[in-house]
């Protein structure tokens, strides 16, 4: 009986006790922020969206063999001798067209690997959070400076060409083999 | 307090009726009366001789109240739980397989994953295996500081988590919001020194993804201050109500010859009264250099192991968390370069293999890896402390209300992640 009434009255006060703790509350500056009218300042540093400054990318390919999702695609056409690309602001000179650097991000896991690998430091995460789109396909980040009909136009080309120089090194292989047993033959054994 | 309500305590007196000898008065301490009563009937129910209709509920997997996607068959008779049979594999994500497709480093984003409430500690505790096979003996000092001040930041945010929703489970809301208060201000420091909120690969094998900002030891001292002080409002709030005692101290006993038989670790073992921690016992990276306490389950309130002990337990980790914090943030060194350890090539012997073991939050985390020559891991194994704790569950609900399985749940305090990995 004792037992029961004191744990009835220590339930009572303690609850008192935090209930003071609560009132307190109610004088001190409120913790949140009604967020679309008011902001957290983001730390410098920050990792929100992905973004590629299309002017310095080199097409290294260092970016897309690191991410952990492989949620980078990126196609390069070898610049011809005669081209001057010019140099990244970095000063690495470009020798390739980037003709498609394209970034999913919804599978992008923003984990900061690739902006670390980048020579150009043309790729980094910048702060903008709000990205939420309706379509799955507007998730897809186009960042090349070139039109996908032209991109398509130069690797196509580049396939010719890488096909005709396979189809002429076949014929030079195939041209060889007279030439390999004349030049073994007179080895002695 | 009695299972059948504060109100059969009233009377001293309680009239019981027997078939065929007429009215009895028994004369005894009601509570104990009671306490016996209600014993017998569990042991008649959970022997299943007890007529009577089961019913076999589902708990989960979208419930709100089980912390993830866990599915809970629940055998009951009434409102009393027979059997529990968890059932899980809803967040399952492959990370073994990935990570024998994915270099060295690029497994610890996949690390951040597991525990998503404890990330810093996974990629610790991943780091420290690689490290070990890596042969990488010595770091710099401040990036080992670094390491442990930010484990030990993501322990006080995860048992802020778990303390705070296991006050929600019982039914105390604003408890929660305060602790979610001060996780949010822990997170600012992880966003400020790291760049992500949540999932941060920040620690790398032999060094860390960024040096740390000027001010930010300043900063998170003037935190710790702060926090001390909102520790105190918490345990005035919640830990010392009496309501919140006496519910929670007498639910999901877990004796300590059960927990180390299933191998629970962490606060779930520390809450039976066995001491262990891997820190203090096996101790890795730099914590010998400090001065802390390992708490255990004192069984104050009740039966020792219960889940007043495991809560209370992670409240004293808290407090020996800023303790820590207390030492190394004074002591980290402000030079250094925290990338100079990290190996250009990450290759060792086909067929090395180690095992590391570290304390997470929640437990133990030991990661396995084995290399077979190349860059890529043979095979990356994690052992899981929530994993066991959820086949604890059947052990620590057996016999109890429906009600208190909420708390079970919240008190062993599991990450979906972990468990499915």
């Amino acid at each position: 009986m004792r037992q029961y009434f004191r744990d009835v009255w220590r339930g009572v006060f303690t609850v008192l006790i935090g209930m003071r703790e609560t009132w307190v509350h109610v004088f001190r500056p409120p913790t949140t922020k009604q967020y679309p009218h008011e902001r957290f300042q983001l730390p410098p540093g920050t990792r929100q969206q992905l973004f590629m400054n299309a002017d310095d990318c080199i097409g290294c390919f260092k970016c897309a063999r690191i991410c952990p999702v492989n949620c980078i695609y990126i196609d390069t056409v070898k610049a011809k001798p005669t081209e001057d690309l010019g140099k990244a602001s970095t000063g690495n000179p470009i020798r390739q067209h980037v003709v498609r650097f394209d970034i999913d991000m919804f599978k992008c896991c923003y984990c900061d690997d690739c902006t670390t690998v980048c020579p150009t430091e043309c790729l980094y995460m910048t702060d903008k959070f709000e990205a939420s789109v309706y379509e799955r396909s507007n998730g897809i980040y186009h960042f090349s400076k070139y039109e996908p009909a032209l991109a398509m136009k130069m690797l196509a080309e580049q396939a010719a060409e890488e096909a005709a120089a396979a189809a002429a090194k076949a014929a030079k292989a195939a041209a060889a083999p007279k030439k390999e047993p004349a030049a073994a033959a007179p080895a002695p054994h | 307090m009695s299972t059948f309500g504060a109100l059969g305590n009233i009377f001293k007196k309680q009239r019981y009726y027997f078939e065929g000898e007429g009215e009895m008065v028994v004369d005894l301490d009601p509570s104990a009366a009671l306490d016996q009563r209600r014993d017998e009937l569990i042991k008649a129910r959970q022997s299943g001789n007890f007529p009577g209709d089961d019913m076999i509920v589902n708990m989960g997997p979208q419930h709100p109240s089980t912390h993830g996607v866990l599915r809970l068959e629940l055998v009951l008779d009434g409102e009393i739980v027979k059997k529990v049979t968890p059932h899980i594999g809803y967040l399952h994500r492959n990370f073994e397989k990935h990570a024998e497709n994915l270099g060295w480093n690029e497994i610890i984003p996949y690390t951040d994953r597991l525990d998503y409430l404890a990330a810093m500690n996974m990629n610790h505790g991943y780091c420290l295996a690689v490290e070990k096979l890596l042969g990488i003996k010595e770091l710099p000092k401040k990036v080992e500081y670094i390491r442990v001040i930010c484990a030990e930041f993501m322990r006080i945010s995860s048992h802020l988590m778990a303390v705070g929703t296991f006050g929600l489970d019982v039914g105390a809301i604003t408890p929660f919001l305060w602790a979610f208060r001060d996780r949010e201000r822990i997170l600012d420091l992880f966003e400020w020194i790291s760049g992500a909120r949540l999932l941060y690969n920040y620690i790398w094998i032999g060094g860390l993804s960024r040096d740390m900002p000027s001010g930010w030891i300043k900063q998170a001292t003037e935190f710790l201050d702060e926090l001390e002080r909102n520790m105190k409002e918490f345990n005035r709030l919640l830990s010392g109500n009496q309501i919140f005692i006496k519910r929670a101290a007498e639910v999901g006993v877990l004796p300590p010859e059960v927990a180390i038989n299933c191998g629970a670790t962490g606060p779930v073992l520390r809450g039976s009264g066995i001491k262990w921690d891997c820190r203090k016992d096996e101790p890795y990276s730099i914590y010998p250099q400090f001065e802390f306490e390992i708490p255990v389950g004192e069984g104050r309130y009740g039966p020792m192991g219960s889940a007043f002990d495991r809560y209370w337990v992670r409240i004293r980790e808290i407090e020996e968390a800023i303790k820590i914090l207390r030492q190394a943030l004074p002591q980290c060194p402000e030079q250094g370069d925290v990338k100079e350890a990290i190996p250009r090539r990450m290759k060792t012997a086909a067929g090395a293999e180690c095992y590391v073991r570290s304390e997470a939050p929640r437990g133990e985390i030991g990661f396995y890896v084995r290399s077979n020559g190349s860059d890529i891991p043979d095979r990356v194994r994690c052992r899981s402390s929530c994993f066991v704790h959820v086949s604890l569950l059947d052990e620590i609900s057996r016999g109890c209300m429906v009600a208190d399985m909420i708390l079970n749940i919240g008190s062993i305090d599991i990450v979906l992640g972990e468990v499915d990995r």
